[in-house]
């Protein structure tokens, strides 16, 4: 299998921080790769960097070829990504925001794609609100909608799920299970193991920086193991 | 509610000191400190030239400008609290969920400022004359005076404005009643005693500052505490309760702005603007408040001034006022709603910048006004030149050294020390320049040329940086 991700000994310190700390991995085409750790391990870090939204300070990071660290533009033209913080601008309205975000990346017929979303992940009756006024969680449903607008190959998506409702976790779930599918990838970050567990095919867990283990959700299954005791044991030990 | 300022008051030490040093923040009061140290040995010279109370009006004016220019909490503040600490989720965000009145923790972010503001610009300012009143053989009573009544012009601006922004927040049309009511009193005063008597009562601390008494003390401060009180009170909070629809401009208004590159970023930067009613808000309280203020000020001290000086001098100072429109395009914009998009860092600048170029409207229509009511309309055009190119000028000068992040990095000493080197020298030059002859205004569009490379350069260190903004 080719690899659409993969850096080699990536970095970023903040003064003493290392808050990502030599990091090698590779994700496979294909996947739905859950990177997993405790608060303030370096996740969203992680996908800054990988996304050239901040600079590495040492280490190499490639995304679909394009180098992250000379060539974040390139990267974040071709992937999606859905940011930590659930905030789009606060005076256009969701489906100004969708059309905001189409114009950018230059994608065609948003009205149509714009709708379906809205009917997806039904929020229809919000289209005409203003992002300042939105709850939380139709927030998120809209920067969910925004990385999925062009069909990116790789959608990177930092906690897209912790303020959605059980119903809304379930069709997302059930979206990003089918994307992957299609032949996309989809690089997770969260730290709910329920859900890493449920939909995620491969895993990786950070701590402090550290990269500590890498593996197969399928392998754990086969042996009986939860994930969630798998990484408190990890972490324990560590 | 102690404990929430005090958290506050660090967490904006920190948002500064984490940018740029701590060192960098807390020598800036010190500059402050210098600046005014050595500025007080130029007194007795400027007194040769001025009486005291023209001179006591114009230093007081300047502070009671300066509380004016930050004044607006009534609209940008509410804007900055959801943004700025909305955005990193600071503790004036996270403290919503403590069992405080949204009102309340307002409160303490306003007085968290005004405190800010005093102990980065008035008390090193006054501290500077203090210090320096020994060695001019100036009696200590005169500084320690002037800091009273400096604080108060300050305080007094400060409140005038909050009152006027929160009122605006609630309804335009209440804005534009009490409006029209000061200018009629001052009017009607004007006529009826002296435009030099109206403005004495506008500019009371500088009347104290001459004249010291204390019921003149008693009614400024009795002045400040019912302003601020009905501006605490008329501040009303996002309105969430209804939910209202908007029609899509998006679409029409990029259209309409599509020979430029990035229309997209223009549009939304208008559509911000409008919807908030930041962009006639703070045109009138940060731009036109403060430019008749100055107007009027000037018009004390023309008699040192050739003819077309009220014209030139307003011209240069409008520029830079103006240029300060770049400070709030940047600071109600939570840039990081979309720079995970394929942005660079110098696309959104030069989309801020060309926002910034389209509102350059508003000080060339003020300029208008003044020429016409001056009697300098020939002078028009060298006017707006001149104008123009300063506020080009000193935009570049902002992109190059604050990228995204004015409002906070001008506090950083090295910035601010560049800033006004190189600023100062300008606008001594164009202004000897003008007085010379009104011709010479045109050479000031020679500044267009470093303007553009400062601007390229400013480009190219930032897209090379770490967004580190908000
Ligand atoms: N701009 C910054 N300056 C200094 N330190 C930072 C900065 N950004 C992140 N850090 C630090 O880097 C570490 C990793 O942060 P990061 O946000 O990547 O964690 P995370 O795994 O995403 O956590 P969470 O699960 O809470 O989202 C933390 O210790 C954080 O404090
Ligand atoms: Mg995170």
């Amino acid at each position: 299998m080719a690899s659409v991700i993969r850096t080699d000994n990536l970095t970023k310190t903040y003064g003493e921080l290392r808050a990502v700390d030599s990091v090698s991995l590779s994700v496979e085409k294909g996947s739905l790769f859950g990177l997993l750790g405790p608060n303030g391990s370096g996740k969203t870090t992680m996908i800054k960097m990988l996304t050239g939204q901040i600079k590495a300070t040492s280490g190499s990071a490639e995304v679909l070829g394009h180098d992250s660290l000379k060539d974040g533009i390139k990267v974040r033209e071709v992937v999606g990504i859905i940011p930590e913080q659930e905030t789009p601008p606060s005076f256009l309205t969701s489906s100004e925001y969708l059309s905001f975000v189409a114009k950018i990346r230059n994608i065609e017929g948003i009205e149509k794609k714009a709708d379906w979303w809205f009917d997806y992940l039904d929020f229809a009756d919000k289209k005409d609100v203003l992002c300042k006024d939105l709850s939380r969680g139709t927030r998120q449903k809209l920067m969910f909608a925004q990385a999925f607008l062009h069909n990116p190959e790789i959608a990177l998506i930092d906690e897209p799920l912790i303020n959605l409702d059980p119903v809304m976790q379930r069709k997302v779930k059930n979206f990003l299970k089918d994307y992957v599918k299609a032949g996309n990838t989809i690089f997770l970050s969260t730290h709910i193991l329920e859900i890493a567990e449920d939909i995620c095919t491969d895993f990786a867990i950070l701590h402090k920086g550290k990269l500590l283990h890498t593996g197969k959700v399928g392998e754990l299954k086969e042996k009986g193991v939860h994930l969630d005791d798998f990484f408190m044991d990890l972490l324990e030990r560590s | 509610m102690l404990t929430l300022f005090k958290a506050m008051f660090k967490e904006e030490w920190r948002m500064h000191s984490t940018l740029f040093g701590n060192l960098n923040f807390a020598l800036f009061p010190v500059l402050i400190f210098a600046i005014a140290f050595m500025g007080a040995f130029l007194l007795p010279l400027v007194h040769n030239m001025m009486d005291t109370f023209i001179l006591s009006i114009v230093v007081h004016a300047q502070f009671l400008l300066m509380g004016v220019m930050v004044g607006s909490f009534g609209i940008l503040g509410k804007e900055v609290m959801n943004r700025r600490f909305g955005q990193s989720s600071l503790i004036a965000y996270s403290a919503r969920s403590l069992p405080v009145s949204e009102r309340i923790l307002f409160l303490n972010f306003v007085v968290k400022d005004i405190l800010y503001y005093f102990i980065l610009w008035v008390l090193p300012f006054c501290m500077g004359f203090l210090i320096a009143a020994p060695f001019i053989n100036l009696s200590i009573f005169w500084p320690l005076l002037l800091f009273l009544t400096i604080s108060l012009a300050f305080l007094t601006g400060l409140c005038v404005v909050f009152l006027l922004s929160s009122v605006y927040a609630v309804s335009k049309r209440a804005l534009y009643l009490v409006l029209s009511l000061i200018l009629v009193a001052f009017a009607v005063v004007s006529i009826l005693y002296s435009p030099v008597f109206a403005l004495s009562y506008l500019l009371l601390p500088a009347n104290l500052f001459v004249s010291f008494s204390y019921s003149g003390l008693l009614i400024s401060l009795l002045l400040i505490f019912v302003l601020f009180f009905l501006s605490v009170v008329f501040y009303s909070p996002y309105d969430t309760s209804s939910e209202k629809h908007y029609k899509n401009l998006l679409n029409s208004w990029s259209e309409k702005l599509s020979f430029l590159k990035d229309s997209t970023l223009v549009a939304k930067d208008f559509i911000d603007l409008y919807r908030s009613g930041i962009g006639i808000g703070q045109t009138i309280f940060s731009f036109i408040l403060p430019l008749c203020l100055i107007w009027l000020v000037m018009s004390f001290v023309n008699q040192f001034l050739p003819q077309t000086g009220i014209l030139f001098t307003l011209a240069v100072v409008s520029g830079v006022i103006a240029s300060t429109i770049y400070t709030w395009l940047t600071e109600f914009d939570s840039i990081s709603a979309y720079y995970f998009l394929p942005l660079r860092l110098s696309s959104v600048i030069s989309a801020k910048a060309k926002t910034f170029t389209v509102l350059q409207a508003v000080p060339v229509i003020f300029l208008a006004v003044v020429a016409v009511i001056s009697g300098g309309i020939g002078f028009f055009l060298n006017s707006v030149v001149l104008c123009l190119s300063v506020s080009f000028f000193e935009l570049a000068l902002m992109v190059r050294l604050c990228g995204l992040s004015p409002g906070t990095m001008i506090y950083n000493v090295r910035v601010f020390l560049v800033y006004i080197l190189v600023t100062g020298p300008v606008i001594l030059v164009l202004l000897g320049l003008t007085f010379i002859s009104p011709a010479l205004a045109y050479l000031s569009a020679l500044m267009l040329i470093p303007a553009w490379l400062m601007m390229k350069s400013g480009f190219k260190k930032w897209d090379s940086e770490d967004f580190t903004g908000l």
